[in-house]
């Protein structure tokens, strides 16, 4: 892999501050076509997703009007059902109907519950995103500050036995650890809450003990990989030729580390970053159910098994929206790291190479 | 590890539990006390559910009616209706005919008297088409024509094509919500019940204010109550231990245990009629020879199956429901474990060995599993195979050979009627005897319940003798309760939903 | 960096090379040992794992040393019997997103052009759908299949195996020996079968190691929501969720096989790990 190659042009020191200044002015409006480009092929997989998963809907074995009038309906009120919701016209009418509604900014009503499908996700997605951004603040420093310390002490005793810690916790069941957090600290402890009973009057941040369970749980889920991310950058950055060449030219090591290497170091860190949010968006399912905390995860599950079509189709398009952004946001931001990714001649033609980088997981070719 | 898990060394649960429970209910003398916020766990599963008076879609729908909606009946202590809103209901000589008249002065949440017009606006609804009740089906025999408002406070309803229709309050009670004429089930979510519509938020929580012109004087006694949903059990007793909510309904059986001595959280046990049990079709092989479907109902262990799936809390059936229905035949002896008998009985309908599949939801699972267990004692071999609702209750469900069931304990008619007699929709193990469906005719036209006895007799006899339901045991409901609730045990499934009841002894936050 | 010869990013790592880090010795003793355990231990089984014995969550005694679960079954019992699915589903799992994401993968990386740009974007369409709801919606659709479960785990891994596999095709490609080769007159196919794909076998493997332990957890998980294989059925991801209530009553039915699924995880990581240490090592020495 040639992650240390994009190094080198910071190596050659003072005529750095021009050159960049100088690309910006010349390169701005060519980010352009790779942003657009970037956005319009993310919006290509939105739609594919949400087309499929409508039609893997409707090809379930059991409708959503049978689903919903349950055990003793009987035929005539489920044909009269599935005319009501519109579930006799062709697939492709029907997702184009939907779609054009969508456009307008109507997603309908939940056939469940009969409430807009709009002020459901809202809410549900305001929780989740705030559960994640307590997430990131609480395992971002964690993981620099772990990933340094385990880079520079990498071979002494008590850092082999840190990994082996670190190993241990990621090879554990995510709802083991669910369980395990609200049996000690809920239970026996009794300084949180069991369940994240939040009052939906009030901002989830203002009721900060309900999240605290959690983003815990979700934390100790990611955070082995982000500190091994940053270990790994750590480690290559600081032995890479530039640095030996500072080092050698008498730069401080406390300089080296936080001014050279830390930057290359967050990298990856963005990128692992990126891809733990992705996933957790609607993943984090398990940390959702044990606490009962109403994210967009359990929310989109059950809509799944109760075949609940606004409802699926509505989350589905937050949930892919919201990783395909968050993987551009990664992007961009990279580039704005990267000098010399931002002088690349041509961005366009890099641009595949690009997106598939974020998720080369560079845990599973390098080691601890 | 130790501390956290303090029953690991415990003995496991005999079949008591109930001794340990019942004590909560001895404050009879205390005076009930007034406001607070009541919190309601339920499992919603993963349902959110409406707050739609006659198209309750899950168990969470059906408790927050229980809240928002009064009927005309409610099912008393012992699961029989007994009137509410209506002070008179009584049918004609062939039950061909209801009359109802309601008390006077009653109030909606929004200040609205409630009136016949309300009472037939609300029958209509759960009737219509248009609105695709599944519950529709309980009431299907009124005859939407046929209602007529004697005066401002009477109605009469009569049936489709003249039949009797005796049991129409056990079957309307449950999705009988009286609602005003301008009732919407999302914009004026309005009824007569013990509480009002504050905030609902699907698959989450649901907030409802105390109705001050309750019909019944000084209850509801709470100011608030709230109901939760839970998709866990596990995380539900959490909440519960640790304060979060104060009430549990349908505990897990598995769960007792964790009731025994526990100072932050009781066990409230209430023996139910809710039969469970199998559906042996009579359409299909081998069950179409009376000989197997005895010889099932003999090799069946019902005292093992109670030991096991419902951890004790519970009692053997009889092959027949309604066991605390008055016109129950208790003369007919209760079948027992009989491995000779089985035997006999398959060797002589010609069956050596068998393979099936048995088909199952996830509440009958643990049933099933038992159940194979002990027909491999028979040579008889059932393959589980565990669906989800969708499909058990979609269009097979009347095709396999061998399934879970069960339900609420419905009194006998209202149950015959919607399980295996003449009107039952779904007729999962397809019995139709003629007689017997004659019989439950006749009795649908007795009003005098005296009479109706001899009738019932006869036709549980039949059930008895050749009947496709192979029913092993009736189950107590468990509530988990905090010390913090006034509450009274019952012969019924929901002394945790009797919203006008139930009081806080302190407030909590 | 001044040859001018042919040369190999990251020859394989020899196995003796692996067994000299002491992760991957860690690592492969635990893996065997909860494989042969799961394999081989429905022979040390007592009793049935669906004989009725004891009481609902009855406590340990000489005749059932784990005690029983939530139906009275003997826990002992089904550990010994309950691991077979669990190492076969997982490994089935991994095996079958190798087997199709190394194919895409190299697929895309060795044709270039619009291939590898219509794999990128389905596999950028396969990742944007969270893995745990994919699995949920297809196993709710189409029930509860032991065969379809290890399918759609399997797919929720082909984008990660098809970016590595592409990623490291395109730096094997761009080497001068695979020009060298191309120039000598190899096919195409020998070029890929002979020169490529032993140059990506080592990342490919370290990968494995931690997809297995992804398995493991995707597929406790599913147990634990509900979804996994179906009564009455011995496994160990069903036991944990059928005694999970009782997790404060009897502890047992629920832990061990918990502790067993962990142990899993935790070696085929270790392994990977350690392989991936002596890959690194490798790479430093040449």
């Amino acid at each position: 892999m040639s992650k240390a190659s994009h190094l080198d042009s910071t190596a050659t020191g003072e005529t750095q501050p021009r050159r960049i200044f100088g690309t910006i002015l010349d390169q701005l409006p060519s980010w352009l076509p790779w942003v657009l480009l970037r956005l319009l092929s993310g919006m290509g997989v939105v739609l594919a997703l949400s087309f499929i998963v409508f039609a893997a809907t409707q090809a379930l074995p059991s409708d959503p009007a049978r689903q919903i009038l349950g055990p003793e309906a009987d035929e005539a009120a489920i044909v009269l059902l599935r005319t009501q919701l519109g579930l006799d016209r062709p697939l492709p009418i029907q997702y184009l109907d939907w779609f054009s509604r969508v456009a307008r900014g109507d997603f309908g009503v939940s056939l469940d519950s009969n409430v807009p499908v709009s002020e459901l996700l809202a809410r549900r997605l305001g929780n989740t995103l705030t559960l994640l951004l307590c997430v990131v603040a609480l395992s971002l420093p964690l993981a620099l500050t772990l990933g340094i310390v385990l880079a520079l002490w990498r071979d002494s005793r008590p850092a082999r036995f840190f990994i082996t810690l670190l190993i241990l916790v990621k090879a554990t069941p995510d709802f083991i650890i669910a369980l395990g957090l609200m049996f000690v600290f809920a239970l026996n402890l009794q300084w949180l809450p069991a369940v994240s009973l939040m009052d939906p009057d009030r901002s989830p941040l203002a009721q900060a003990e309900f999240l605290v369970l959690p983003a815990l749980t979700i934390t100790l889920g990611s955070l082995p990989y982000l500190i091994r991310l940053v270990r790994t950058a750590m480690i290559e950055t600081l032995e890479s030729e530039y640095v030996t060449q500072a080092r050698l030219r008498g730069i401080p090591e406390q300089a080296l580390i936080f001014s050279h290497a830390l930057p290359n170091a967050l990298i990856p860190v963005i990128y692992g970053v990126a891809l733990m949010l992705s996933v957790m968006v609607g993943g984090a399912l398990i940390a959702e159910v044990v606490f009962a905390y109403p994210g967009i995860g359990s929310a989109l599950n059950s809509a799944v098994q109760m075949r609940d079509l606004p409802l699926i189709q509505g989350a589905v398009l937050i949930i892919t929206l919201s990783v395909v952004l968050i993987n551009l946001l990664a992007d961009f931001l990279t580039v704005l790291l990267t000098p010399r990714l931002r002088t690349a001649e041509s961005k366009v033609l890099n641009f595949w190479r690009r997106s598939y980088r974020r998720a080369v997981q560079p845990d599973s070719s390098r080691g601890w | 590890m130790g501390s956290l898990l303090p029953g690991c060394g415990e003995q496991s649960p005999k079949s008591g539990g109930a001794s340990s429970a019942t004590a909560l209910s001895s404050s009879a003398d205390e005076k009930p006390r007034r406001g607070g916020r009541l919190r309601l766990g339920i499992i919603g599963g993963d349902q959110a559910g409406n707050l739609d008076a006659h198209k309750p879609f899950n168990t969470g729908s059906i408790i927050r009616g229980f809240a928002l909606y009064s009927k005309l009946w409610e099912w008393n202590d012992d699961m029989l209706p007994k009137l509410t809103l209506a002070e008179f209901a009584e049918p004609n000589a062939d039950a061909s005919q209801w009359t109802i008249r309601l008390k006077k002065g009653l109030e909606f949440h929004h200040g609205k008297t409630v009136t016949a017009d309300d009472v037939v606006f609300s029958i209509l609804r759960l009737t219509d088409p248009g609105l695709a009740s599944p519950f529709s089906y309980l009431v299907n025999a009124v005859d939407r024509e046929g209602i007529a408002k004697i005066d401002e406070f009477t109605v009469r309803i009569a049936f489709k094509k003249g039949i009797g229709f005796s049991p129409l309050p056990s079957l309307w009670v449950n999705f009988g919500g009286i609602v005003p004429t301008d009732y919407h089930p999302v914009t004026n979510p309005v009824g007569a019940g013990p509480f009002k519509y504050k905030d609902f938020r699907p698959g989450e929580r649901s907030l409802f204010v105390r109705h001050e012109n309750y019909f019944l004087n000084g209850q509801p006694y709470p100011d608030e109550l709230e109901i939760l949903d839970f998709k866990d059990q596990t995380s539900r007793f959490a909440a519960l231990v640790s304060g979060q909510i104060h009430l549990a309904n349908a505990v897990s059986p598995d769960q007792i245990a964790l009731f025994r001595d526990n100072p932050r959280a009781r066990l409230l046990v209430s023996p139910t009629y809710a039969w469970n049990g199998f559906y042996l079709n009579t359409a299909k092989k081998p069950f179409d020879d009376i000989r197997v479907r005895q010889a099932f109902r003999l090799l069946v262990d019902r005292g093992e199956l109670v030991k096991r799936v419902f951890n004790g809390e519970g009692r053997i059936a009889n092959d027949l429901y309604a066991a605390h229905d008055p016109t129950f035949n208790h003369d007919i002896p209760q079948r027992l474990h009989d491995p000779d008998g089985a035997r006999r009985l398959l060797r002589e309908a010609g069956v050596g060995k068998l393979s099936l599949e048995l088909v199952t939801n996830a509440a009958g699972s643990n049933a099933a599993v038992v159940f194979a267990e002990q027909a491999r004692r028979f040579d008889i071999d059932l393959h589980i195979r565990q669906v989800d609702e969708a499909t058990y209750n979609g269009s097979e469900k009347a095709d396999w050979a061998i399934s879970t069931g069960g339900s609420l304990g419905l009194p006998y008619l209202a149950a015959a009627v919607s399980i295996d007699g003449p009107l039952a929709v779904a007729n999962r193990s397809n019995f139709y005897d003629a007689r017997f469906h004659d019989l439950i005719h006749q009795a649908l036209k007795e009003p005098d319940v005296e009479r109706q006895k001899t009738i019932v007799h006869e036709a549980q006899r039949i059930q008895h003798e050749r009947g496709s339901l192979l029913i092993w045991g009736f189950a107590n409901a468990l509530d988990g309760v905090s010390p913090l609730v006034g509450i009274q045990a019952e012969r019924s499934h929901f002394p945790t939903w009797r919203f006008d009841r139930l009081w806080l002894r302190e407030d909590t936050a | 960096m001044s040859a001018s010869l042919p040369k190999r990013i990251a020859p394989p790592p020899h196995w003796r090379l692996i067994l000299r880090e002491p992760f991957a010795r860690t690592g492969l003793v635990i893996t065997l040992a909860v494989i042969v355990f799961a394999l081989a231990g429905s022979w040390f089984s007592p009793h049935s794992p669906h004989a009725l014995l004891g009481t609902v969550y009855g406590a340990p005694e000489r005749a059932a040393l784990l005690g029983y679960d939530y139906i009275g079954q003997d826990v002992l019992s089904r550990v010994f019997c309950g691991g077979r699915s669990v190492v076969w589903m997982a490994a089935g799992s991994v095996v079958l997103a190798l087997l199709s994401g190394v194919g895409l993968g190299l697929l895309a990386g060795f044709h270039r052009g619009w291939i590898d740009q219509v794999v990128v974007w389905w596999m950028d369409v396969l990742h944007a759908f969270p893995h745990l709801i994919l699995v949920l919606l297809v196993v709710s659709m189409l029930g509860r299949d032991p065969g379809l479960i290890v399918g759609v785990t399997a797919l929720a891994f082909v984008p990660g195996v098809v970016r590595l596999v592409r990623g490291l095709t395109l730096g094997v490609v761009n080497q001068e020996f695979i020009e060298a080769a191309r120039l000598m007159g190899y096919s195409r196919r020998s070029v890929l079968f002979v020169e490529i794909l032993p140059n990506i076998v080592p990342a490919l493997l370290i990968h494995a190691g931690t997809m297995l332990s992804w398995a493991v957890g995707i597929l406790a998980g599913l147990n634990f929501l509900g979804y996994g294989v179906a009564a009455p059925a011995a496994d160990w991801g069903l036991m944990i969720n059928e005694n999970r209530t009782g997790l404060l009553i009897q502890p047992w039915g629920a832990t061990i096989p918990a502790i067993l699924i962990a142990l899993f995880a935790l070696g085929s990581n270790l392994l990977a790990e350690g392989a991936a240490r002596a890959s690194s090592r490798l790479e430093e020495q040449g």
